[in-house]
């Protein structure tokens, strides 16, 4: 698995070697397919969260910033449709109701890449987007993919196999 | 009717607190006006079988501790990050609302949150169900304002 490691200068105090803090583990499912790509998901988004909220000056952190959204925006669409695919295959009830809440997300960030380009690259929009992105992410993965998990684990399919 | 509601709400935000930053244990008093120097409002339209707004205030020692809990990092001043999470809690607990009322046949729908200047929205309609509360929690309080009419 990849290991993304940013090495910006931050107030917060981040222990090196130490980038999955946005984790926790009671967010794990049960489906060790999806809690890897969650795990990985979070690992990205704490690295987007890293070069935005680091203290340089703004035009200095544009080249990472873009490369780390350009990454995780990626990573974000790749595991929605992995997710999905689980999701079909345990012939989940709720599959096109969670397919629409992914798509208003992918939506919503190709919107603001839009824009963020669009305006120059803007710190306003960023950080709005990743205030507004880490709020839906924990909700998301703590309620809305548990479902997901409770479905699977009263079927028995919790793809072990 | 305006009483469950009350408890939905409050009901809403103990469940999302819980879930998104840990915090299980709070409590909720009914309220007159909320009188807070610093606060950050949210708005968030409901439209539907209610109809109207409920405003979310959270003072800004609040926010900054919630934004604290979900990332793991210090934040100082309320920012673009801060504001646009807190719209989006805001935005969840309103959700959680939804859900709640579609088990007792209500059907809303809500709009976009809108961020609101201090005590911008101050107009004194009537609504048919209005009330305060106030949620005490171990990382600071907030108040919910609900103001909605019931259509139909
Ligand atoms: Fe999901």
């Amino acid at each position: 698995m990849l290991k993304t490691k940013v090495g910006v200068k931050t107030k917060n105090n981040y222990k090196k070697g130490v980038n999955n803090m946005l984790w926790k583990d009671k967010y794990e499912l049960g489906v060790p397919l999806i809690d890897t790509q969650h795990k990985e998901l979070f690992r990205r988004v704490e690295s987007f969260m890293q070069v935005l909220r680091a203290e340089d000056n703004w035009d200095e952190k544009i080249p990472q910033l873009n490369e780390t959204l350009e990454f995780m925006k990626r990573y974000v669409v790749e595991h929605f449709r992995a997710e999905e695919e689980y999701q079909q295959s345990i012939n989940y009830p709720g599959y096109e109701a969670h397919k629409e809440v992914h798509n208003g997300m992918v939506d919503y960030v190709k919107e603001v890449s839009k824009q963020y380009e669009n305006s120059n690259y803007d710190e306003q929009l960023m950080q709005q987007f990743g205030g507004r992105l880490l709020a839906w992410l924990i909700n998301h993965v703590a309620a809305e993919d548990q479902r997901i998990a409770d479905y699977a684990l009263k079927k028995g399919v919790n793809g072990n196999d | 009717m305006i009483d469950k509601l009350y408890k939905t709400f409050v009901d809403a935000t103990q469940n999302v607190f819980s879930l998104m930053l840990n915090l299980s244990e709070i409590s909720d008093h009914p309220l007159e006006s909320f009188e807070c120097e610093d606060v950050l409002e949210v708005a968030i339209g409901f439209v539907g079988d209610l109809d109207g707004e409920v405003i979310y205030r959270f003072p800004i020692s609040t926010s900054l501790n919630m934004v604290e809990i979900m990332s793991g990092m210090q934040f100082e001043q309320v920012d673009a990050f801060v504001t646009s999470a807190i719209s989006e809690i805001s935005n969840i607990i309103s959700g959680n609302v939804l859900n709640a009322l579609s088990s007792s046949d209500l059907q809303c729908n809500i709009l976009t949150p809108v961020l609101l200047k201090p005590y911008e929205n101050s107009e004194d309609k009537e609504y048919d169900l209005k009330t305060h509360t106030c949620i005490n929690t171990s990382i600071g309080e907030l108040c919910i304002e609900i103001r909605l009419n019931r259509i139909g």
